[in-house]
């Protein structure tokens, strides 16, 4: 069985007859079993796939309406509810969290009968780039085990480069699809905020954060999308996309289409390598027909430490849920008084979960919020106007998706900071609510960079239509594991 | 110069769902913990979905005090950790990055005089704390989730009454018009809560939590003022505190100052974008609002020339004033009111009778007509409406049933007033040149027909006889 | 410059108990002064804004009750409470 095969072509295979979907998952399962031991992409895997596969093939044979997926196993981050399974956000706090509600990209993709094929490691609570700080372990890059895979959603794109699945929902809060994307060579999206209902995302910054999908090709990401995206009177955020098709016109390619490079993220400190990378993609934009030129966005400069502050912020607010009296693990209140037994509960977060806890604590109270929190909503506020400012003279953006090479693993993970300024090109994003993509582009010395787009509002259909062209302009090799 | 100022928690329990969730808005009738679903319980993942009508309500009560009504609202957080408080936080509004809460400032007249409003804002209400247990060793907290994300409107006053006597005229004067909106049942266990602040001359302010009525929030300040009017003759400084109070002491205690103030972290709720509210809206909202209680008072006096103390008793209860709206015509408006003002409100005097009452606006028409026309006597009415309050039997079935039928064949009837004039003929002598003495008779026949003889029937049948 | 008191001030304020203090309040320490980085930015002028919803696009006032008995999947206790510690 080639576990290799992209969504679309899975999708074809199963409808031709060609594949049952029990065989798929079958050989999924048995890839998963070989290779997660050194990945450790998942959490868990789901037992039933396999009698949920059979129930899709009885479908096809007996000529039922089956749903656009055709059971197609898919990973997903654990940090979005699956009814009557365990939701963990890779938190010891939430270790016996059994969600009792489907989030709507669930509920959607179950309507279109995908197979959830398990929970996917991350960052606890999706805190961090690096998912080393998943409460269980690290997971691995597959381009060399001793690297990072990225992250938040580590899991995600670890699942879908190694084959143990065909496609991922990961979640993208500063970076988190499209960072893991970059580090594993696959395409991670991070939508228009809005677009994709955070119904049953377990929250950590509501206010930027977006459900994307993670796959091996950019058409596969537009199908994805297309089962996942639009208004959801659960989620008052979301924005109707009048059930816009991502696929058609995807090849459209990107001749006479204007494109920004942006000047802060290739600046001083970027990798030679990732900056040549950046160079050569240009080079072959432009011999697309497109044209390229450097543009400035100075609120850059202060996005990392603006999205810092506001996701600390609505961290502290989101995370003050886990006091353990209504769910999260086995430990008896008896004995205690509120305070004490609070502040013991909460001792389960990870250590980096807890210095976020303090910073968000910190920077919004009364004496402070003047000086970080409220600054940190004006550069988010210029740095969206700089962005609308920028579009209207270029159709798009561009820049390398992370300014360095994957790292090795405990490389940065005790130097916060350095660790913000890996996030330096992905933040802008998710403070401006616009829709940016990561495209597998160049391997150096074995290590995989990725180069991101980004778009206007609600244009995800021209940002797919240039990551498909910049797509089609390489030939990567294949994960070496 | 003393001052007291409100904070007022009214629940809209008129609203079908909860604030953020489609739990019911009511949860009075449920068993413990069964009125909860994901979102209430702030469960991870949820996501509030805000409620239109509960904006509408806020809104109308906003416009009824008079208050600004921005066209853009903002919601926000208030950050403290309670075990009421599913998620630890309270989605509630603010005024920090402009007018941004349902209502900005306003104000009513109460008496002669003014009282200002701060503000209205849309909130969350938390859980239910019960303990268990005697002593504070072995006390058990357990928590009611059923009313954590009810609808709360809470009114801010400026401090701007003066004494309790005014603070309970602007209670009453709320409630009524709370009532009368269609927003709220006060009269519901725990619809109506209050804080206030208190200070008197030369005092710190001193701010009294947990008041669970309006009955005893005006005692609450009154014992408070006498509390610190006491302090401050025995020249001891009043300083600045929170103190809560006991419902069952009926007396304020000073709560167990915490070690520092808390710090809420209010910021926007990232969940709920600004909801606009455009001037069309506004406008729809206003002409959609039930008539106020005083143009109503004002109609009813120079429409139907109804007494203007009777008007005011019928115009502030929204189940009176809606009994008469719906069963009046031009003809009985002022018997009808009559009918309510001075009979009915004594036979439904609680809620509980009000609930059980068989009463319709047709029976109250009905009623009045029959007065009117002669076919039942005022006395006769008042036990009709007594039984129709009690079987909600239809009027001309309660005449047949008891009796109540007046005596209006004037051949019955002239039989019965010549027994009368034959048994008294020193009246009928004196009543020849002495009117006042008719009376007299009319009032024996009445007797002779248990009150069922049609006065003016009576009258002119008497008048002939004795002319004659 | 941040003090050891204020961070641990903060951590009582978010109930988080932290055991050892040096490694945590160095680190945050250093997180808090790279935001300093944020009074260069000159956006004192800027406005703070947010997405906007109609309220004719808000949910209608309907009763819908959770499809099943949502108390009897958390933690609960003497019945159909929930428990808590005892206050103080």
């Amino acid at each position: 069985m080639n576990l290799k095969i992209s969504a679309l072509d899975y999708v074809q295979e199963v409808q031709n007859g060609n594949i049952s979907a029990e065989d798929f998952i079958a050989s999924t399962l048995e890839r998963i079993r070989s290779v997660d031991e050194k990945l450790h992409a998942f959490l868990n895997v789901n037992e039933d796939a396999l009698n949920q596969a059979r129930e899709i093939d009885k479908k096809i044979k007996s000529g039922q309406k089956v749903g656009a997926c055709f059971g197609m196993p898919i990973s997903i981050k654990d940090n979005m509810c699956i009814k009557n399974s365990k939701t963990t956000c890779a938190s010891k706090m939430l270790e016996n969290f059994v969600a009792p509600y489907d989030a709507t990209v669930i509920s959607k993709l179950k309507a279109k009968d995908a197979i959830f094929i398990g929970k996917v490691n991350m960052d606890e609570f999706a805190m961090g780039l690096t998912t080393e700080f998943s409460a269980y372990g690290p997971s691995k890059n597959p381009w060399n085990l001793d690297y990072t895979p990225g992250g938040s959603s580590g899991g995600s794109a670890v699942s879908v480069s190694a084959f143990e699945c065909v496609a991922s929902l990961g979640s993208d809060t500063g970076g988190s699809v499209r960072n893991p994307a970059s580090f594993c060579s696959v395409v991670g999206l991070k939508p228009t905020y809005g677009l994709i209902s955070r119904f049953g995302l377990i929250s950590y910054a509501n206010s930027i954060e977006q459900i994307g999908p993670v796959t091996r090709t950019v058409k596969d990401n537009a199908f994805l999308l297309n089962m996942i995206a639009g208004l959801d009177s659960n989620d008052n955020t979301t924005v109707d996309n009048k059930n816009e098709d991502y696929l058609s016109g995807i090849d459209s390619g990107i001749e006479g289409k204007k494109i920004g490079i942006i000047k802060e993220m290739i600046a001083d400190g970027t990798d030679p390598a990732v900056l040549s990378a950046t160079k050569e993609a240009i080079s072959k934009l432009e011999n697309l027909g497109a044209t390229c030129e450097e543009v400035s966005l100075d609120m850059v400069k202060y996005s990392v430490a603006a999205y810092y502050t506001i996701t600390a912020t609505e961290a502290g607010s989101n995370l003050a849920r886990y006091d353990n009296l209504r769910y999260g693990y086995d430990f008896s209140l008896e004995g205690y008084e509120f305070n004490s037994y609070i502040q013991k509960a909460r001792k389960n977060f990870g250590p980096e979960v807890t210095r976020r806890m303090i910073i968000g604590g910190f920077v919004p109270s009364a004496g402070h919020a003047g000086k970080y929190f409220l600054k940190a909503l004006k550069v988010k506020n210029k740095l969206t106007k700089e962005i609308n400012e920028a579009f209207k003279k270029y159709d798009l953006l561009l820049s390398p998706t992370v300014p360095v090479l994957p790292f090795k693993l405990g490389e940065k993970i005790d130097d916060p900071v350095a660790l913000f300024l890996v996030d330096i090109n992905t933040v802008t994003a998710n403070l401006t609510g616009k829709p940016a993509i990561s495209v597998p582009f160049a391997i150096s010395n074995g290590l995989p960079i990725g180069i991101q787009f980004l778009a206007d509002s609600m244009n995800e259909n021209m940002l797919l239509q240039a990551a498909y062209a910049l797509e089609k302009t390489v030939k990567l090799p294949e994960v070496p594991i | 110069m003393t001052k007291i100022g409100l904070e007022i928690h009214c629940q809209l329990t008129n609203l079908e769902s909860k604030l953020f969730c489609s739990c019911k808005a009511n949860y009075r009738q449920f068993d413990i913990n069964e009125n909860i679903c994901p979102v209430c319980m702030g469960l991870p993942g949820s996501l509030p979905r805000l409620n239109q009508d509960a904006v509408k309500k806020a809104t109308m009560i906003a416009m009824a005090l008079n208050c600004s009504t921005p066209e853009k609202i903002a919601f926000f957080r208030k950050n403290y950790f309670y075990p009421d408080l599913p998620k630890n936080f309270q989605i509630t509004q603010l005024n920090i990055y402009g007018d941004t809460s349902v209502g900005g400032s306003g104000s009513i007249m109460v008496g002669d005089k003014k009282i200002r409003i701060t503000r209205i804002q849309l909130e969350e209400d938390p859980g239910r704390l019960i303990y268990e247990g005697n002593s504070s060793k072995n006390q058990i907290t357990l928590v009611d989730y059923n009313r954590a994300g009810t609808p709360l409107v809470e009114i801010v006053t400026e401090p701007d009454f003066e004494n309790p006597k005014q603070v309970r005229e602007f209670l009453n004067i709320l409630s009524d018009l709370l009532e009368n909106l269609g927003v709220s049942d006060p009269s519901l266990e725990g619809a109506m809560r209050a804080d206030a602040n208190v200070s008197i001359e030369g005092g710190k302010k001193v701010e009294i939590k947990n008041i669970g009525s309006f009955h005893d929030l005006e005692k609450a300040v009154h014992f408070e003022i006498t509390r610190q009017e006491s302090l401050h003759s025995r020249e001891i400084e009043i300083s600045q505190e929170t103190r809560h109070w006991d419902d069952k002491r009926k007396i304020t205690i000073s709560s167990r100052s915490k070690e520092e103030a808390l710090d809420y972290r209010y910021f926007l709720e990232g969940d709920i974008p600004w909801v606009t509210i455009n001037p069309e809206i506004l406008q729809k909202l206003k002409l959609e609002m039930p008539e106020s209680i005083s143009s109503k008072k004002e109609r009813y006096v120079s429409k139907y020339k109804i007494p203007n103390q009777v008007a005011d008793v019928l115009s502030s209860d929204k189940f009176y004033s809606d009994l008469f709206e719906d069963s009046h015509t031009e003809a009985n408006a002022k018997e009808i009111a009559n009918i309510i003002t001075t009979d009915l409100m004594g036979l439904v005097d609680t809620r509980e009778k009000r609930e059980a009452s068989k009463i319709t606006p047709k029976h109250l028409g009905d009623l009045a007509d029959a007065i009117q026309n002669g076919k039942i006597s005022r006395n006769s009415a008042k036990n009709a409406l007594h039984e129709i309050v009690k079987t909600g039997k239809e009027l001309s079935q309660i005449i047949t049933d008891l009796d109540l039928g007046n005596v209006s064949d004037e051949s019955e009837l002239l039989v019965i007033i010549k027994d009368v004039i034959s048994e008294e003929p020193q009246a009928v002598e004196q009543a020849k040149s002495n009117p006042q003495t008719i009376n007299y008779l009319v009032g024996k026949v009445m007797q002779k027909t248990k009150g069922k003889a049609d006065p003016k029937l009576t009258l002119d049948v008497l008048k002939k006889q004795i002319e004659q | 410059m941040v003090t050891e008191e204020e961070i641990e001030k903060v951590a009582k304020l978010m109930k988080i108990e932290v055991d050892d203090h040096k490694e945590y309040v160095d680190k945050v320490h250093a997180m808090i002064d790279y935001f300093d980085i944020l009074d260069s930015a000159g956006v004192e002028d800027e406005e703070i804004t947010m997405q906007e919803i109609p309220i004719t696009d808000l949910r209608e006032d309907e009763y819908i009750p959770f499809e099943e008995k949502l108390i009897e999947k958390l933690n609960h206790y003497k019945g159909t409470y929930v428990r808590a510690p005892k206050m103080s």
